[in-house]
């Protein structure tokens, strides 16, 4: 054992599983420029070049290379796989070959039968025969959902729920697996588990023992998987490569047994750099050795796949996986996190080309060395690749040692898991609460009965009390849904090698959303400042509105509008915490929408702010398209007035700017670049997805996408290839707000 | 004391150094047929007191290091010299530069030389190499701007000056000689800026219904600009910094 630790410092680390410790007293801040990086190995290049071919191929075949439609996936469902046996650093592969799609019904069989349809397969008999005994997570949470709660989903009130697919958004510590060795840590939990056993035998007692028995069969699997490989992850990584591979281990079986909608990889950079540190020291790894190493681990990350239905797809354009990488930040005592790995990942951005995977996250400090800013700024600009998030804010709850899942959402690594929960469209609900109750397309009676309004200019107090009312209402529907969610992942899809990396018993928060804030705040706006009369069809329901006289609007900082969009989170976020939560977690919540603002628009009615029914909604917390006249830095100052202490599962911000407009010359735009994020996270803001491009190129791409077959853009929390878009969401995205300069 | 504001631009990151928050004051002397901007011809607009042009403009102080800040453009901001004079001690105050972007189309007042006097630097435009340019496609004479460029130079302020070059009218190099006749000795100026005339202001003068002189002229082709900016640059020699 000791020759795993030979020159690393010891501490807190050695008696218990601390990895945070581990780093802090280990690894080396970098506060130099980007001179040293490396460019790529031909090794490297014909991995690359391989992986390039299998994606063309894959785009050929509509999405889908090939599906296994014969076995269900897990550690040791298949053979190992390559993508250059002889070639391949970092090994292993979800399935026996690179991109063959798993079958994983856990969280839903139809659904899986439906994603095998529509790529032209067929469900296997034997997977058919399993499933046809086994409740799956989807027929748990049917089995228990209320009338009111289908009801609520049917009409896109509560929309994007994972109760048809499984929750994703935790993040196991893999990097334990490095530091400990899987020996350690089975034991470790083994200890665990007599411990909790001592206790009363009540509910919770038992189905936290239930949950470490399996945990503690997948961590054998895990040892098993890695053996195929030739590799002995029982005991830890001797060297830098060791290390990038056994956390790669965990990872991968991660993503075998779970086909969550987000599978992040954590905050790894600082301590794997301390491992490649060691190698360069030793006189073992030079620096073209350590990115050859960093770039083979991101090809695997770029490599991962679900199997998904085109329904799913409506939701979370671009066959995401949210292999979330973050980056940077700040160490509690000072020090910046930056390390060379950091460039190391940014890196791979320029020796492997743009790319939507890892979604490479940036914890961003104001503390942080000029010249990685530099960098940042620089890679953004030439890529569109990164987006940006506030460490200095989330520092404060999450302390140093926290991971981005998904698109925004912090949690202590190893330490805190999250019970995803999609999203609520408020809009809707103000359009309910005008309805009575009813909701505006189908007519149905969803909430409990109240007043219709009349085709009388709305009086801004009396539509408050009613939306309150109903937001309320729906709350407390929303927290007791996700409940009943959550409750079935846990009993018939729980995430045994993931919650394997955790801490025993970690604390619970339980994400809550909100989609159609932009538009609910100028709705409201409108009518407090203009002159709003609603107008009924032939069924008595409003589904239409009068609008006369201009009114404040959310994204030109304008404290009348702005105060009105802070005010709706901090009220809906009390209304959450009113209801108890499963497992006790605590309640989040994230201003987020992914591509799905597209879906919540198509399913509102025309609202009182002047948006038509259909139209698509702005994205997480933008301002609406188009609304934003004072320019760019106005529309910043706008979101970053929402209060992230009521947003503690992120306040997601896209921010697409010409180059023209960012400044003269490259120069010029790297340093107005890292000013502006400076500037806005100085003032408590978030999150930043930053594009620097022009309309007129997404407008090429899409009528012929062979001109820019790698063009990734950012949106919503993440960075997707614009050509694995629909038509409609590109169109969406092209109406966006660039800013521009006349 | 209130000024007539016809818009803001938040982030206006190309008119001076830094990132800079625009402020577009209503009026124009000018009668430019190039002009992007001819909705701010016209004194009109919101009226703004100093305190809360400066109260809005405070919240964009984040964003203010590297050399940003302010840039009073138009319209001629100049034309109401007296209002951002009463606005600079206020801008001083919470630490706020800024900059002003002049056509130099205004008599030498004592605001005006107060508001020159203590900007961070000033864009003046140079729009014709002549009087008979002037006259032609401005309706005044270039004399004023002329007596701003010698009272720059006099106090020795920071100044870029600003051409748009026009297909067709001034898009030659022989026609840039002309220009730099008048810029060469003056040690003011650190930089010649050459901007491409562009068509995305026709839209207002569709919307204004007035007549656009140059609706029938194409946008410049950016390669003619940056090919008579490297002549410039060549021309002016290394003291002048691009």
């Amino acid at each position: 054992m000791e020759n795993y630790k030979r020159n690393f410092n010891e501490g807190n680390w050695n008696n218990t599983i601390d990895v945070s410790d581990f780093i802090k007293r280990n690894y080396t801040p970098y506060e130099g420029d980007a001179s040293f990086l490396s460019g790529t190995t031909p090794r490297t290049d014909r991995v690359k070049k391989r992986v390039e071919e299998l994606i063309i191929e894959e785009t050929k075949k509509g999405g889908v290379l090939d599906i296994d439609t014969e076995r269900v996936s897990s550690l040791l469902t298949y053979e190992p796989g390559y993508v250059i046996k002889e070639d391949d650093l970092i090994v292993g592969l979800q399935t026996d070959e690179p991109l063959k799609r798993a079958v994983n019904p856990f969280a839903g069989y139809r659904n899986a039968v439906q994603a095998c349809k529509a790529y032209g397969y067929e469900i296997g008999e034997n997977i058919k025969d399993e499933f046809r005994y086994r409740t799956t997570h989807n027929t748990g949470v049917f089995r228990v959902y209320t009338e009111t709660m289908r009801k609520a989903r049917h009409a896109g009130i509560l929309t994007g729920l994972p109760d048809a697919y499984a929750r994703g958004r935790i993040i196991g510590d893999y990097r334990r697996i490095a530091l400990y060795g899987m020996d350690y840590l089975i034991r470790e939990r083994k200890a665990d588990k007599e411990r909790i056993g001592e206790r009363d035998m009540t509910d919770d007692t038992i189905r936290l023992l239930e949950d470490i028995s399996r945990q503690l069969e997948f961590m054998n699997d895990l040892v098993i998987m890695a053996k195929q490989y030739g590799c002995d992850i029982t005991r830890p990584a001797e060297n830098a490569r060791e290390a990038i591979q056994w956390l790669y281990f965990g990872y991968l079986g991660a993503v075998k047994e779970q086909n969550g909608a987000a599978n992040s990889i954590g905050r790894i950079s600082a301590f794997l750099d301390i491992y490649i540190e060691r190698d360069i020291k030793e006189g073992t790894l030079d620096e073209k050795g350590a990115q050859e190493l960093i770039d083979d681990l991101v090809i695997k990350m770029r490599l991962v796949r679900h199997l998904r239905t085109p329904e799913y797809n409506d939701l979370f354009a671009g066959d995401p996986v949210w292999v979330t990488c973050s980056l940077a930040g700040m160490c509690e005592d000072g020090r910046t996190m930056v390390t060379k790995t950091c460039y190391r990942f940014l890196q791979t951005l320029y020796n492997l080309g743009p790319s939507a995977e890892p979604n490479i996250t940036v914890l961003w400090a104001q503390g942080l060395p000029q010249t990685f800013k530099d960098f940042c700024a620089k890679v953004s600009i030439d890529t569109d690749s990164i987006q940006y998030e506030n460490d200095d804010v989330m520092r404060k709850d999450f302390g140093d040692d926290y991971s981005i899942a998904c698109c925004v959402s912090a949690m202590k690594t190893g330490k805190q898991m999250q019970f995803f929960g999609a999203r609520c469209n408020l809009a809707k609900v103000l359009l309910m609460a005008l309805n009575g109750g009813k909701d505006e397309i189908y007519g149905e009676q969803i909430a409990p009965e109240g007043k219709v309004f009349d085709e009388k200019t709305l009086d801004y107090e009396e539509v408050l009390e009613a939306f309150k009312t109903y937001a309320a209402w729906m709350a407390k529907l929303y927290v007791n849904t996700m409940n009943v969610i959550h409750h079935m992942h846990d009993k018939y899809a729980y995430e045994r090698l993931m919650m394997s990396f955790h801490d025993v018993e970690p604390e619970r928060l339980m994400a809550f959303g909100i989609s159609g804030l932009s538009v609910l705040a100028d709705s409201l706006s409108a009518i407090k400042y203009a002159r709003v009369t609603p107008k009924k069809d032939e069924n008595g329901l409003i589904t239409d509105f009068d609008i006369e006289g201009d009114f404040p609007k959310y994204g030109n900082d304008d404290d009348r509008a702005d105060s009105i969009a802070k005010w709706i989170t901090e009220f809906f976020y009390s209304e959450l915490c009113k209801t108890k939560t499963y497992r006790n977690a605590r309640h989040t919540l994230s201003i987020l929408t992914i591509t799905s603002n597209v879906v919540y628009g198509k399913k509102t009615g025309a609202t009182p702010d002047g948006r038509k029914k259909g139209e698509a909604f702005a994205p997480g917390a933008n301002p609406m398209h188009g609304r934003d006249k004072e320019g760019a830095l106005a529309s910043l100052n706008s979101v970053a007035k929402i209060n992230y202490g009521c947003c503690m599962d992120g306040i997601s911000n896209t921010f697409s700017i010409t180059p023209e407009a960012l400044g003269t010359d490259e120069d010029n735009r790297v340093e107005n670049l890292t000013t502006v994020l400076d500037g806005y996270f100085a003032q408590d803001a978030h999150h930043l997805n930053v594009n620097v491009l022009n309309r007129q190129k997404l407008i090429d791409a899409m009528n012929d996408p062979t001109l820019y077959p790698t063009l990734t853009i950012r949106v919503s929390g993440y960075a997707v290839n614009f050509n694995k878009l629909t038509k409609d969401k590109q169109l969406e995205v092209i109406s966006r707000t660039f800013h521009e300069k006349m | 004391m209130q000024g007539y504001i016809h818009s803001f631009e938040s982030m206006a990151a190309v008119d001076g150094e830094g990132v800079r928050y625009a402020v577009f004051l209503s009026g124009c002397p000018l009668r430019c047929v190039f002009c992007h901007n001819p909705d701010t011809w016209n004194m009109t607009g919101t009226l703004m007191t100093p305190e809360e042009l400066v109260n809005k403009v405070s919240k964009y102080n984040p964003y203010f290091k590297n050399n940003g800040g302010v840039t009073f453009t138009g319209g001629e901001p100049l034309l109401q010299a007296e209002f951002i004079r009463k606005t600079v001690p206020l801008l001083k105050e919470k630490g706020i530069n800024y900059i002003v972007d002049t056509s130099g189309s205004v008599e030498l007042t004592d605001s005006v030389k107060y508001v020159l006097e203590n900007a961070q630097g000033v864009i003046l435009d140079l729009k014709f190499p002549d009087n008979e340019g002037y006259l032609k496609y401005t309706g005044h004479t270039m004399e004023k701007t002329l007596e701003m460029l010698g009272f720059l130079e006099s106090i020795g302020k920071s100044t870029r000056i600003r051409t748009v070059i026009i297909p067709g009218i001034n898009d030659t190099e022989e026609e840039i000689q002309k220009y730099l006749m008048h810029i060469k000795d003056k040690k003011c100026i650190y930089k010649y800026e050459l901007l491409a005339f562009h068509t995305m202001g026709f839209f207002k003068y569709e919307e204004l219904k007035i007549e656009n002189p140059l609706k029938d002229t194409k946008p410049l082709d950016v390669s003619v600009k940056d090919r008579l900016q490297k002549f410039v640059n060549s021309n002016l020699g290394k003291s002048i910094d691009i």
